[in-house]
């Protein structure tokens, strides 16, 4: 071990330490501003260990009790959203969780047929699809308001479901067109010869080959249909109807800013999130490295 | 059973991968179809497998045809090249699949797993992923799956090309004992026709999406249909001298302009005929002094290859002939011999089609 070695790692770590910290800050300022009290918060100077602990913002989300904070420290009852945080919550699960299975099954089928069966532009069809990708969301969200209005979907969460299929189901076919294409057709030869049908063969045989192609491909779309925010904004007007990511905006209530309820929020919402990545770690590195070296 | 495929032929757009085949395997015989890569053979494997179907053409089981059945509904086993192994079953679950798929009883399953892998001397082996096995035994589980579902016909696809050669001459043997103790007619495609010759009833050398020749080793070796065989089987090839011809009952051979009688012809011709005399290496004779009906030469190139030494020779000013001797043999690069034909080991080809004219005098 040399000195320009040991040079090398130590600005190697130094980097990593910054990234890290640019990285962490905000959701460490967000989870310390959610235990603090509301007099606490905007305290000078600035703590990142609070004071006093309370998870009165965290109660208050999922009891759904209304309380503000006036400039003399007081809780008041106000008009505003804690109360809708639950629905939310379970608006963006269910929008979440809707679209990726939509987006995974059509994609898995899709890709599937785009590498084993032989028909007229089956080899255009993925870079079209990535094309598709590449085109941003505001451009694409003011037509897909308009085909929501048509098919009287507006305001409901089967417009979301729909919009983020639109996003994610092309990348995830793309995806996985990858992943298929690296899975030896000999396998399913090797099964067919063993007397499986097509159907069994692709349970049997492709499903389980493809596994960590198709959990990338989830926690893509769970990502971005969690994350969401235009979409949100766009197709739905009650509140009640809301995802996360739009309704905790109602925190920002005239001159009132509960930064509490907001960083429980976000702290809420993060975590899900946070879970699936730390649980399918394995799964998404074998999933992206697979598709792009053997694709 | 009896294995018969009458006029197949394939094309994959333009295309003629096969031209006309036709091709009887008897039961319990081990085939092998032999020949340079894109001669059709793996795909006329395929077409027997079902996993690709002949543009036409028929494949007979008996009398019955087996054209239009589905892979599984075929009752065939295949080994792949790659082996193709289900990557996240274990060995046991590997094995198992073709039982399991056709609704075996769980413990019959389990016995006739346990039964094979004991054969195959991997029982120690069946809770193991493929990925965490050798070459070898990934080979032997490929064959494994294969046996289990005592199919009545075995299809091998290059089986050992993926192995070291040292491997490769073990399962080689290895193979060809299974045979002989399942008893299960066998058609095997390789490209490499040493694993041909040792281990086959018969060779079918293909080219060019054509049967050259379908017969038993010793005759394809001993009696290869045209050059082509003659050039494809043994090893080192065989030597090709063109300007040779039959006079009477001698061969001579253009040296130059002069011509030297090197043999007396064994297929006497009335008149002169030119032919293409085929000689393999083994079948000649170096000497370092004149002999009567030889050819003199010039060595080039001396390689020792173990037992034997191979020779290369100029002859006249651009033939070149090889010759295989004994290792102890102590000529040199630029020493001056005598080449000496035996007429019983001389083949004749037909210039212009390249037949052998003992063959097709006899037919």
């Amino acid at each position: 071990m040399n000195a320009a070695y040991v040079a090398r790692q130590a600005l190697a770590y130094l980097v990593l330490l910054v990234l890290t910290f640019l990285i962490c800050f905000p959701l460490i300022w967000a989870l310390s501003t959610s235990l603090k009290p509301p007099k606490d918060v905007m305290a000078t100077p600035p703590r990142v260990i609070p004071l006093e602990v309370t998870l009165a913002n965290y109660r208050n989300l999922i009891t759904g009790k209304q309380q503000y904070f006036r400039a003399d420290q007081s809780y008041v009852p106000t008009t505003a959203a804690p109360q809708y945080f639950t629905s939310w919550f379970a608006n963006s699960v269910v929008v979440s969780l809707g679209s990726t299975c939509i987006s995974i099954v059509i994609s898995t089928l899709a890709a599937y047929s785009i590498t084993r069966f032989r028909y007229w532009g089956r080899r255009i069809i993925p870079y079209f699809s990535l094309l598709g990708y590449m085109i941003p969301s505001i451009i694409l969200v003011f037509p897909l308001f308009l085909v929501m209005a048509e098919f009287r979907l507006t305001n409901s969460l089967w417009s979301l479901t729909f919009g983020y299929v639109s996003i994610t189901l092309p990348f995830c076919m793309w995806l996985l067109w990858a992943f298929f294409r690296g899975i030896p057709i000999e396998l399913e030869e090797a099964a067919m010869i063993d007397g499986a049908g097509r159907l069994r063969v692709f349970v049997d045989i492709v499903l389980p080959s493809a596994l960590p192609g198709i959990i990338a491909a989830a926690i893509f779309s769970l990502i971005v249909s969690w994350n969401d925010y235009l979409f949100a904004r766009v197709f739905i007007n009650s509140i009640e109807n809301l995802p996360l990511t739009v309704g905790v905006m109602h925190f920002f209530e005239g001159v009132h800013v509960d930064w509490g309820l907001m960083m429980a929020s976000a702290v809420l919402m993060t975590l899900p999130m946070a879970l699936l990545f730390m649980l399918m770690q394995r799964h998404l590195v074998a999933g992206f490295g697979a598709g792009a070296v053997k694709g | 059973m009896t294995i018969r495929l009458e006029h197949i032929c394939k094309n994959f757009g333009a295309v003629e991968v096969l031209k006309d085949i036709h091709l009887e395997f008897p039961e319990r015989e081990f085939i092998t179809l032999v020949g340079p890569s894109g001669c059709g053979k793996s795909t006329l494997l395929r077409i027997l497998a079902g996993l690709e179907s002949a543009s036409s053409g028929a494949i007979y089981r008996d009398a019955q045809t087996v054209s239009d059945l589905a892979p599984g509904k075929r009752d065939i086993a295949m080994v792949f090249q790659s082996y193709a192994l289900y990557p996240h079953m274990n060995v046991f679950r590997n094995i198992a699949y073709g039982l399991k798929v056709r609704g075996t009883p769980a413990d019959e399953t389990e016995r006739r797993v346990h039964e094979v892998a004991k054969v195959l001397e991997i029982e120690h082996l069946l809770d193991r992923k493929p990925k965490a096995l050798s070459g070898g035994q990934r080979q032997r589980v490929a064959l494994g799956r294969a046996m289990v579902r005592k199919p009545w016909l075995f299809l091998m696809d290059e089986p050992l090309s993926n192995l070291d050669a040292k491997l490769r001459a073990t399962m080689r043997g290895e193979l060809k004992r299974f045979h002989l103790r399942l008893e299960t007619t066998t058609v095997y495609v390789t490209h490499d026709q040493l694993e041909a010759m040792t281990m086959s009833d018969k060779i079918a050398v293909m080219d060019g999406g054509v049967v050259q020749q379908y017969a038993t080793p010793e005759e394809v070796y001993n009696r290869p249909a045209n050059v082509f065989v003659a050039g494809f089987i043994g090893s080192p090839p065989m030597n090709f001298l063109a300007g040779a011809a039959i006079t009477g009952n001698t061969v001579s051979l253009d040296c130059g302009g002069t011509r030297s009688t090197i043999a007396v012809s064994p297929l006497p011709a009335a008149g002169s005929r030119e032919v293409v005399l085929g000689v393999r290496p083994q079948d000649l004779e170096v000497f370092d002094t004149a002999r009567e009906h030889s050819l003199a030469a010039e060595v080039s190139l001396v390689q020792l290859v173990g037992s034997e030494k191979l020779i290369d020779l100029n002859y006249a000013t651009s033939g070149r002939i090889s010759a295989q001797v004994k290792a102890d043999s102590r000529l040199a690069a630029g020493q001056k011999v005598w080449v000496g034909f035996d007429p019983a080991k001389l083949h004749l080809f037909e210039p212009a089609s390249g037949r052998n004219l003992a063959l097709a005098e006899r037919a």
